[in-house]
């Protein structure tokens, strides 16, 4: 009988480090999407460069999110 | 003519030869012995029966009969067939099922006990049969006072009831205490310390009964849970989180006049002897996050002591519990996942718990199992050692868009020896686990989505 135990993909020992260094560079990128915006004028913005900032903050910060609530005992 | 005789004859003789498995008259126990033990308020009863087969035909199964009281109040039986001699005696169990007679007398109920292989005519099969009964004790004051001691009430036969002719027979009764107030003495009865002995009867009828009364002094706690919902939490993000909702009461003799603290405190032998104050759980190996509260708040006499096979836990409810009291409280604890989930060789996962009340010499009279699997299962099914109800219900929880599957298992009077494994199986992509970090993403993509669209709109009046 192949009673094989199932885990979580990642060790849940690593949810709290993981959830503060996604969170952090989630913020950076945030930092740097919010400058971009606020230092370019409307003649030099990029559209595309402000939706792939925007998506990997986003990324970032969505991952940071689920890893805070699964560090703090919300097992989602 | 002729033809139509033979025709006859041809039918009359397969219905002759058709290997009719021997009716109630064809088996005998030559030798039953059953103990009885009260030392509880669950009764358990042992019997060890040794049957015979005295008629011509192989038997495959037999018949265990109950008064009708006993078939309500029968919580489990269980089955052993008894191989070999004294030290290499093995046990293997029997598959028992509660079943109808059509021509039962006076509402006798069954449970059919099928052998291993069939018993040929002349055979003897040595069985070992346990039934535990529940709600059995009837207390005898009805009520009594903190100062009293709790008396009982015990109705059974001395006489065991069968439907197959008993040739030897004896029934050994365990008491709690020394104090027997009276019982029933047939002869020949005596009663030894706290032991009562019935027996030995020779040569009973089938479906021979002799009512005894054993009215005698029981003061372990009669806990018993009136209704238990206890709910399994699966995530595959790494734990199972279990809660349970208790209604706990105390199911012996009602107090009757006041509750004196003083006398509680000072006098504690003497005082409330029937009384409980602590209850013990017995929880999974590797536990955490163990709550105690209930709709006031948090309740602090605990005492949570982990271990290598299991935890237990020690609690007190706010007050202790007398006859009638009850006490509402709610437990829960948080598992690590890879201790009961599990991959079946087809690609299935499924959960391994422990069916059954945590707390230990308990009663539970209603209990509920909800088992909650994550978003996207399919296809769950349970897997249960016995019969339970089963239904399916959907909870919404966190970051959660269809809804969760829930599996509920209901059952009524279960008792401490039901606490065996079972199993839930489902199927789950892994991929479906994405879907939680998705949403979390795509709602900050929509708050960057936004402040983009803000900057880039413009709204001034004047034209540039």
């Amino acid at each position: 009988m192949a009673a094989k135990p199932i885990a979580s993909p990642i060790p849940v020992a690593l949810y709290p480090t993981l959830s503060v260094f996604t969170l952090a560079i989630g913020l950076v990128i945030t930092a740097i999407f919010f400058i971009y915006e606020t230092t370019s004028s409307r003649k030099n913005r990029s559209l595309g460069k402000e939706l792939a900032t925007s998506a990997v903050a986003s990324v970032f910060l969505g991952f940071g999110s689920l890893f805070l609530l699964l560090a703090s005992g919300v097992y989602v | 003519m002729a033809a139509r005789i033979g025709i006859f004859a041809v039918v009359v003789a397969v219905f002759l030869s058709i290997p009719a498995f021997s009716s109630a008259q064809d088996l005998q126990i030559v030798n039953a012995e059953r103990r009885i033990d009260l030392s509880s308020h669950i009764v358990k009863a042992f019997l060890t029966l040794k049957v015979e087969n005295i008629g011509k035909n192989p038997a495959a199964e037999m018949l265990l009969a109950f008064s009708p009281t006993q078939i309500k109040n029968l919580a489990m039986v269980q089955a052993l067939a008894i191989t070999g001699k004294k030290k290499k005696k093995t046990y293997l169990p029997l598959d028992v099922k509660p079943t109808e007679q059509p021509d039962a007398p006076n509402d006798t109920g069954y449970y059919r006990v099928t052998f291993i292989s069939p018993l040929g005519p002349g055979e003897t099969v040595s069985l070992e049969v346990l039934y535990i009964l529940t709600h059995s004790l009837e207390p005898f004051p009805v009520e009594i006072t903190q100062s009293e001691s709790q008396l009982v009430y015990y109705h059974d036969s001395a006489v065991i009831l069968s439907p197959y002719h008993v040739k030897q027979q004896t029934t050994f009764v365990k008491t709690p205490s020394t104090r027997v107030e009276s019982f029933t003495s047939i002869e020949p009865a005596n009663r030894a310390g706290k032991e009562i002995k019935y027996g030995p009867y020779e040569n009973r009828a089938s479906y021979s009964y002799a009512p005894v009364i054993i009215h005698f002094e029981n003061n372990s706690p009669f806990a018993v849970v009136e209704e238990l919902v206890r709910e399994i939490e699966i995530s595959h993000w790494g734990s199972l989180q279990i809660t349970e909702h208790y209604r706990l009461t105390h199911g012996g003799a009602r107090h009757k006049d006041v509750f004196s603290r003083v006398d509680y405190q000072s006098k504690r032998s003497v005082s409330g002897a029937s009384s409980f104050n602590a209850l013990l759980a017995v929880l999974p190996p590797r536990v955490n996050s163990v709550y105690y509260r209930d709709d006031i708040g948090n309740i602090s006499t605990s005492h949570l002591r982990t271990g290598f096979r299991k935890s237990e836990l020690e609690f007190e409810p706010r007050y202790p519990l007398f006859g009638g009291w009850r006490a509402t409280f709610i437990i829960g604890y948080r598992v690590p996942l890879e201790d009961y989930l599990f991959e079946a060789s087809d690609g299935r996962r499924y959960l391994n718990f422990t069916f059954g009340c945590p707390l230990v010499e308990t009663i539970v009279n209603k209990l509920t199992i909800k088992v909650v699997l994550p978003e996207g299962s399919k296809d769950p099914s349970a897997v249960l050692p016995f019969t339970v109800n089963q239904e399916l219900q959907v909870k919404y929880s966190y970051l959660d868009i269809v809804g969760r599957t829930v599996v509920v298992l209901q059952k009524d009077n279960v008792v401490p020896t039901h606490n065996v494994p079972f199993q839930v199986y489902y199927t789950f992509k892994p991929i479906y686990m994405l879907a939680e970090p998705f949403m979390l993403v795509s709602a900050f993509f929509f708050v960057f989505v936004a402040s983009l669209a803000y900057v880039h709109i413009d709204l001034n009046i004047a034209r540039k």
